[in-house]
């Protein structure tokens, strides 16, 4: 991996952090930040990516730790950039529900379509790992079993 | 049993019995960090058949234990505070609690050493029919302190130790009678509150009872010997399974084989270190690159891999805790304690997803004694 690859793919889990709402330790423990992080590549191509994540770091920076400063440039410059905008909710829901999202009709026309711009999910191991599992309290069905019998007792949440 | 069964010095009171069917309990925990912390190293989707052989060894070393309780909840055991006792979970490395120690058991990743020290941990060793009597060998190492009753006798398997504890049943039964076995019947643990794990659930009201409960736990573990590779339930026993990972007869380390047990003619089995079946690929770089032995001051303090890893711990001793609950008379309590292990289990694949803040490379682990 290229040095500057590697550091993309540290911003990228920064980025992750800030949009989804959990903490680096939930995301890495996930194991799916390199394989997020190929997808999109694979689907936007690795400039836009850049583009995104550089621009979250130039935010980052300029915000020395000030919340409102960050959510201002966030809503600003991001999630309301044309470009940006549609690939950084479209991140949201990958983390969520491990599914890339075909994007919208007017991203197509105004950048171009990719080639694997199509909806799909990310892998078998991808599935059981997304963040609305934890979020919402439950087991993903048909993957992480809660034991045998658990079904009797109260369900165990833990909302991180 | 014969006269010179009577005569051998280790197990003569039920003092002595409780304090070794104690000892059976803390062995057959002492393997389960052990082996899951292995298992968890496995990347998901990957060695597929690695995973079942280990995993299912696993789920009948908590048959054992449960097993174990109930010969001692039979024999009048005092199981309170057993499981809740801080030094019930051995500081690993560790020899084993029944003195072997040649060899000590750690907290590793999956790999060839790993299955190694797990063959040397069920390793085989033949125990004469006709001589029932188990040698101890003295040593002169400081094994676990744990009990000092014996502190330099030492048993060369878990098998011949169980072998002691059954010959201490029969001599102490020849003595006593049925008064030995005085224990609450309540606190059985049943079949009905057990779910398939791993073979028979046996409540222990007698002699033969507990001495089939004891077989059962002998014979899983180790077979029967070094002739055979199977048990006493025509099942592969845990030695020859592991070994099934390292042994292929073209020597690719890259691939494991599988053992054959004929089921119906058990003697035309595969003989030991001649597995005929399928082989099958082990993958040992798909693993996640843990911290051996890992201790929750190898963590960054106030670091989300601390405080997972604190949560970790805490969680494995109330599942301990909740274990001895169920053995004390509330048996019901049993399979929702065993729904814990599976918590457990995700608390434990995020941690070992995680790399330890400040050590390139090294992931973290869970953490199971409290020190």
């Amino acid at each position: 991996m290229s040095i500057d690859r590697s550091q993309l793919m540290k911003h990228f889990l920064d980025f992750s952090v800030v949009v989804t709402g959990f903490s680096k330790f939930n995301l890495q423990g996930t194991d799916q930040v390199a394989a997020y992080y190929a997808t999109i590549e694979k689907v936007v191509g690795d400039e836009i990516l850049a583009e995104l994540l550089r621009t979250f770091h130039r935010l980052a920076e300029q915000a020395t730790g000030n919340q409102l400063i960050m959510d201002r440039g966030m809503r600003t410059d991001i999630f309301g950039s044309e470009k940006l905008g549609p690939i950084a909710r479209n991140i949201i829901k990958l983390w969520y529900v491990a599914t890339w999202y075909q994007l919208p009709q007017s991203w197509r026309d105004n950048f171009g379509v990719k080639e694997n711009d199509v909806t799909f999910v990310v892998s078998p191991q991808a599935y059981p790992e997304g963040l609305l599992w934890p979020a919402i309290g439950v087991n993903p069905p048909a993957a992480k079993a809660p034991g045998y019998g658990t079904w009797s007792s109260p369900p165990v949440i833990t909302l991180r | 049993m014969t006269a010179t069964s009577l005569q051998n010095d280790l197990i003569k009171t039920v003092d002595h019995l409780h304090f070794y069917l104690k000892q059976a309990m803390m062995i057959e925990h002492a393997t389960l960090p052990p082996y899951i912390t292995a298992l968890y190293s496995m990347k998901p989707n990957t060695n597929l058949e690695a995973f079942h052989i280990l995993r299912a060894v696993a789920v009948e070393e908590m048959l054992h234990l449960t097993l174990a309780a109930n010969v001692f909840n039979a024999v009048g055991g005092e199981i309170k505070s057993v499981f809740t006792n801080p030094d019930f979970i051995p500081q690993y490395p560790t020899f084993l609690p029944t003195g072997e120690t040649d060899f000590k058991v750690g907290l590793n990743k999956f790999s060839r050493d790993t299955v190694k020290t797990f063959l040397k941990i069920e390793r085989a060793n033949e125990v004469d029919k006709g001589q029932p009597l188990v040698v101890p060998r003295k040593t002169t190492n400081n094994l676990l302190t744990i009990h000092n009753r014996e502190p330099h006798y030492s048993f060369y398997s878990i098998g011949q130790f169980y072998a002691e504890i059954i010959r201490g049943l029969h001599a102490l039964y020849a003595e006593m009678g049925d008064d030995l076995f005085c224990g609450d019947l309540s606190k059985q643990v049943t079949p009905e509150y057990y779910y398939d794990g791993g073979g028979e659930i046996i409540p222990v009201t007698d002699l033969p009872s507990a001495i089939r409960a004891l077989r059962e736990i002998q014979e899983q573990g180790e077979g029967s010997g070094k002739e055979r590779i199977y048990d006493g339930d025509r099942e592969l026993s845990h030695f020859y399974r592991f070994q099934q990972l390292l042994l292929n007869d073209d020597g690719d380390e890259n691939y494991g084989q599988y053992y054959v047990v004929n089921e119906d003619e058990p003697e035309k089995s595969d003989r030991p270190g001649y597995p005929s079946g399928g082989k099958f690929k082990v993958d040992w770089d798909a693993v996640y690159p843990i911290k051996d032995n890992v201790k929750l001051s190898d963590y960054p303090e106030g670091s989300e891999v601390y405080e997972a890893a604190q949560e970790f711990q805490s969680a494995y001793s109330k599942f301990l805790a909740q274990i001895e609950f169920s053995f004390n008379g509330h048996p019901e309590k049993l399979l929702p304690a065993v729904g814990g292990m599976f918590h457990l289990k995700y608390q434990a694949e995020r941690l070992v997803k995680n790399p330890i803040p400040g050590i390139d490379g090294v992931h973290a682990a869970p953490v199971y004694r409290v020190d």
